[in-house]
């Protein structure tokens, strides 16, 4: 209470001041991006740049839609990067589940060496992993881009499910144990409920990464049918004409699974991230 | 009761043992980490030693051949010190952005996890979509912020931020918008473990706010810092993607920041030549290793608080 009354109210100003700036600087060119996307031709390219629009309309979506391959490209990042979630995620529970609850040989060893392949850039896997794919039969393939991610996000989403295997007390399960049942009983009906926000967060984190890759997706796919979003995205800002409007109308598309997921998750990024991620 | 009936003796008797178990269960996950990360690194040194054209199977060793011509190359050297550049100014500037942005946040005041949420909006955001939004702001001639500089009165004529002159100081600007967020929110998670009773001690020596800052929160923020320096360190160092797209990819002005990574992925997938472009993602390892190490010697926190 002490502190509370010392805090001066040019100070509590000041805070307020600051948060505003902060908050300014992070949405407002998310902000120009969704207005850009509303505005009708005429007001984009007027000057001076209006800050707002009476006759916002969605006709930059439905072109998007109807005269692009973006629904194609939406498509494909949508299973692309679901699967990628799946298939990681799958792999990242059994393995998190028995490093955190088994000890056996090389298990420091294991934990040490995926933390370590975290640190693998993108740039450096992505030349080998691109001969390897192909000389599998699986380069232009979702297939090999599935892989692909699973691969790269698998580290980060096992350390994350570790931490959220290492909060649940062994002594639940060795409960659950001594009262007659068996390993899988015990984890279905102990460990799954306790573990499930954990695992529903890892996934999301998995999804965005899958997401929000451009490099992997790039080098893989080259027919146009199957390309996922971002690369569906730059070759659409790239082509001759140039419709700004059209072209935010896909960012905000591109953007929102992004950062609606990221606000159910946000919690477990402030401690699982900042106390588990990173200072392990 | 004899032991024969005990239900958790027969089940103990069954149970396959624990020890193997925890193999199994880690199985799927070795194989996925060793076949699709570490292998391709172990292939990516082998391949440095070799000629290879990406389409074409053959591959022809050469020894140091592709080091030895990296080395007398001008466009590597110019690329080695580009990233250079870029790296260490970005990663200062976020490395001030984000611990001033986490010491506001650390403060009490209302709508904070608010502000806290939107805060890390930039580092959500798909990179292609940070892309197209700062090129269409920073756009010369519709763009917002030349007309926001125009009308204050900053500068006289537009500036063009993406040409030849201004790329890099864009890409810096663009790059420490988006990433600062990690940097706030590890150094936040760090400042919300402070015991606030190291504060009343100061304050009750009478400490000012700079005094309580500088003896009080930064010793605490060492470790932390220590570790996220190092890791914007890797990832900056190592980035393509915001590079490349802000460049406008292989054309434009792409080339006036064409970084290590960059160079690599054109040498790779442009010139196609495999073997030059797995040289140069080893010698961008070696690069971060002999840059860590030291660091790591000089700059390793005495204990981890």
């Amino acid at each position: 209470m002490d502190k509370i009354l010392h805090i001066s109210w040019m100070r509590q100003s000041l805070i307020y001041l600051l948060a505003l700036g902060l908050t300014f600087l992070c949405v407002a060119p998310l902000f120009w991006m969704a207005l850009t996307s509303i505005k009708p031709d005429a007001e984009i390219l007027a000057s001076p740049p209006k800050l707002w629009t009476n006759q916002g309309s969605l006709d930059a979506y439905s072109r998007l839609f109807a005269h692009t391959n973006f629904l194609e490209y939406l498509q494909n990042s949508i299973f692309v990067a679901g699967s990628a979630t799946l298939l990681c995620i799958f792999v990242a529970t059994l393995a998190g589940y028995g490093i955190t609850r088994f000890r056996f040989w090389g298990r420091e060893t294991f934990a040490a060496t995926t933390l370590f392949t975290y640190m693998m850039a993108p740039i450096m896997i992505v030349i080998p992993f691109f001969i390897l794919m192909r000389g599998l039969g699986l380069n232009n393939t979702h297939f090999g881009l599935i892989l692909g991610y699973s691969a790269f996000a698998l580290p980060f989403s096992l350390w994350l499910l570790r931490s959220f295997f290492q909060s649940i007390p062994l002594e639940l399960e060795e409960a659950a144990l001594i009262d007659g049942a068996t390993r899988p009983q015990a984890v279905r009906y102990v460990i799954v409920p306790m573990a499930l926000p954990g695992v529903i967060a890892t996934s999301i984190f998995t999804f965005i990464v899958a997401w929000n890759d451009y490099l992997f997706a790039r080098i893989m796919i080259s027919s146009d049918k199957l390309k996922t979003l971002p690369v569906g995205v730059q070759d659409l800002m790239d082509s001759a004409f140039l419709d700004w409007g059209m072209i935010m109308a896909a960012g905000v598309v591109v953007t929102i699974p992004a950062l609606i997921f990221f606000v159910i998750v946000q919690r477990f990024l402030v401690t699982g991230l900042g106390a588990g991620g990173v200072k392990g | 009761m004899s032991a024969a009936t005990n239900p958790l003796e027969t089940v103990r008797t069954r149970r396959i043992p624990d020890r193997t178990w925890g193999m199994l269960l880690i199985v799927p996950a070795v194989l996925m980490v060793a076949c699709l990360v570490l292998y391709p690194v172990g292939y990516a040194v082998w391949l440095s030693f070799h000629r290879k054209h990406a389409y074409l199977p053959v591959e022809t060793f050469i020894g140091l051949t592709n080091y030895k011509n990296l080395f007398v190359d001008p466009q590597f050297w110019q690329s080695f010190w580009l990233g250079t550049v870029y790296g260490f100014s970005t990663i200062g500037l976020q490395i001030v952005l984000g611990v001033a942005a986490a010491l506001l946040l650390a403060e009490s005041f209302k709508g904070r996890s608010l502000v806290r949420g939107i805060a890390l909006f930039p580092y959500v955001v798909p990179t292609i979509v940070v892309v197209l939004i700062w090129r269409w702001i920073l756009n010369d001639s519709y763009g917002l912020l030349n007309h926001i500089l125009q009308s204050i009165g900053i500068v006289s004529a537009p500036v063009t931020w993406l040409g030849p002159s201004m790329i890099l100081i864009s890409l810096i600007l663009v790059s420490t918008w988006t990433f600062f967020p990690f940097v706030l929110i590890t150094v936040l998670a760090r400042l919300q473990t402070i015991n606030p009773e190291l504060y009343d001690a100061a304050a009750v020596d009478g400490a000012s706010a700079w005094q309580r800052f500088y003896h009080v929160t930064l010793p605490q923020l060492r470790t932390i810092l220590f570790v996220v320096i190092l890791l914007r360190f890797i990832f900056m160092f190592t980035k393509f993607d915001i590079v490349w797209l802000l460049g406008g990819g292989s054309g434009g002005t792409g080339r006036f920041i064409r970084t290590l990574p960059v160079y690599t992925y054109l040498k790779t997938f442009g010139q196609l030549q495999v073997g030059a472009g797995a040289a140069l993602a080893v010698i961008m390892v070696l690069i971060l290793v002999s840059v860590a190490v030291p660091y790591f010697k000089f700059f390793r926190p005495a204990q981890d608080i």
